[in-house]
């Protein structure tokens, strides 16, 4: 008789991998095969995790038809089954799998679609948070102003991409084919900014010195570090946008003359 | 503090003993705006654990209804113990809802860190008992309240189970106070998949501990030999034969919260709606006939 640790390993790997030999034999057949009764739960498993995929991919999902994304899910599934039971939290490497799947090489700008609904469901998902009180900016010295760092809200995520994902999933999502057949694919990078706002979740394109100054500021580097990133830009004008829209949680003071004088 | 507490009050009571329907995404809205005549709505505690849109929708929905947690994804069931946390995420979701009930499962879903998407049956063992009840303790010292433990359904036995389900149910609500949600789908959906009589489960149960009821459609399955299995898909409605099992429970156990689940090929809202009033039906007749006998 095995521990149920020794049980519930053996039915793990039968659902995940197909792998019944251990487990089937604590199965009673009773008029179905262990196999076929092991395979109603890999059957539930699969069904499930595809559904979840479905959800946080509708894009993917209709770019590229039912068939394949199931197929594509499945794979991918078994490869990397969940490691949480809430699934909203489930998926996150799809899109590095859609770009290593050779049956999609076909439509180059899917992973980068697919990084950008990862993004999307995440900052739909994010926990609430108050937005950083700007008094307590304000409060900082100004020879430390240069070191502060701030703390993005958990729904905010930089995404650079290949292709105009961003107009590809618009499209996509309102079944625009005449919007579908407007983008020129071959229009050069996008970088995009993802958050979600009172009225839903946004995605805003940035050009890219913003988009530089953005990722070193949203990285939590100090503000001297965005600024260096990118010099050309109106970085006042540029850090009171986000102030404004709470995009921030809070911040630091790193390697601030004022706080450590070490390195004055 | 102040805002938990003004949370807790805006909390809509007791789950009262009348037919509710479980609440999912694509009725959110409808909900709000229609506020459907059901007694209370019950939701999956997993798909609030992160907050942001979902919890917003929930926030708001209980408002206007009581509200249950219920959730998938503890394993209760798991030899390698529980994911803690999972548990605190679930902790933070249940102190900031403020749900009038939590329930979870007779079942497990976790082998060596992977989440198998499903709530699978255990060996009706005294080790697993013994793990059920150690994991409901740990559940509700971290909750600091009962939960109540659902039935499974099954499509498969281990062959080396000794206790009657209902017996290993019973078993872990005396020993660790919890109550018991009685799914009477799912009591239909294994009696039928392993020969066994619903009615022997139904009066194998304490009624005292009883506090919820779920009912739900499920689809057959054909097999070779003309046999069938019934597959607990939760995506039709309630068929006649649970519909007479549930009149039966509650002749046992007197009117009990009940609510109806729906959660593959979701249907309009007035579906669900239309089958909690076949239930709030039978809930009355339920009352009645206790009238009846209290007045003989």
């Amino acid at each position: 008789m095995p521990t149920l640790l020794e049980l519930q390993r053996a039915a793990g790997r039968s659902i995940i991998a197909g792998d019944d030999a251990l487990a089937a034999r604590h199965v009673l057949a009773d008029g179905l095969s262990p196999q076929a009764r092991l395979g109603i739960y890999r059957n539930n498993f699969i069904g499930t995790l595809t559904g979840a995929l479905k959800l946080c991919y509708p894009a993917i999902h209709r770019l590229v038809g039912a068939e394949f994304f199931e197929g594509a899910a499945r794979i991918f599934i078994t490869a990397e089954p969940p490691r949480r039971a809430d699934l909203d939290a489930y998926g996150e490497g799809f899109s590095e799998f859609l770009a290593g799947f050779p049956p999609a090489g076909a439509v180059p700008y899917l992973p980068g679609v697919a990084r950008l609904e990862w993004a999307v469901n995440r900052a739909l998902h994010a926990p609430d948070m108050e937005p950083l009180d700007l008094a307590r900016l304000g409060a900082v010295a100004d020879a430390a102003r240069d070191h502060i760092a701030f703390l993005p809200h958990p729904s905010v995520a930089l995404i650079e991409a290949n292709h105009p994902v961003d107009a590809v999933w618009r499209a996509v999502l309102a079944w625009d084919d005449d919007a579908m057949a407007a983008i020129d694919l071959d229009a050069g990078p996008v970088r995009l900014l993802v958050e979600r706002r009172a009225t839903g979740v946004e995605v805003t394109r940035l050009d890219e010195p913003a988009w530089r100054f953005a990722a070193a500021l949203y990285a939590s580097q100090p503000l001297w570090r965005a600024i260096e990133a990118a010099p050309e830009v109106d970085a006042a004008a540029l850090l009171a946008e986000p102030l404004a829209a709470g995009r921030f949680i809070g911040f630091e003071l790193v390697d601030s003359p004022i706080t450590s004088g070490l390195h004055s | 503090m102040s805002a938990s507490a003004a949370r807790i009050s805006a909390t809509r009571g007791p789950i009262p003993r009348e037919a509710g329907i479980g609440l999912r995404f694509p009725h959110h809205q409808t909900v709000l705006d229609e506020q459907p005549p059901v007694g209370w709505l019950e939701v999956h505690t997993e798909n609030y654990l992160g907050g942001g849109t979902p919890l917003a929708f929930l926030e708001a929905i209980r408002r206007d209804y009581p509200i249950a947690l219920h959730g998938v994804g503890l394993s209760l069931g798991s030899a390698e113990g529980l994911d803690l946390g999972h548990l605190d995420r679930v902790r933070r979701t249940v102190e900031s809802i403020a749900p009038a009930l939590v329930s979870e499962h007779l079942s497990w879903s976790i082998a060596e860190g992977r989440y198998l998407a499903d709530l699978l049956p255990l060996p009706m063992t005294e080790e697993a008992l013994r793990i059920v009840c150690r994991h409901v303790d740990r559940t509700q010292t971290v909750l600091r309240r009962h939960i109540l433990l659902e039935n499974p359904s099954s499509y498969l036995r281990w062959r080396h189970s000794t206790i009657p389900e209902w017996e290993f149910l019973a078993a872990v609500a005396r020993r660790t106070g919890c109550g018991i949600l009685c799914d009477v789908n799912n009591i239909y959906v294994s009696a039928c998949n392993h020969g066994w009589d619903p009615s022997t489960y139904l009066a194998g149960l304490p009624a005292t501990a009883i506090s919820e009821i779920h009912l739900a459609g499920h689809s057959v399955r054909q097999l070779a030999g003309g046999r069938t299995l019934r597959i607990d898909d939760h995506g039709s409605r309630v068929i006649p034969a649970v519909w007479e099992l549930y009149a039966e429970a509650l002749a046992r156990f007197g009117p009990v919260s009940t609510l109806i689940e729906w959660d593959t090929n979701l249907p309009a809202l007035a579906v669900l709606v239309d089958e909690a009033a076949r239930a709030a039906a039978l809930l009355d007749c339920a009352r009645q006939k206790i009238a009846d006998a209290d007045a003989a």
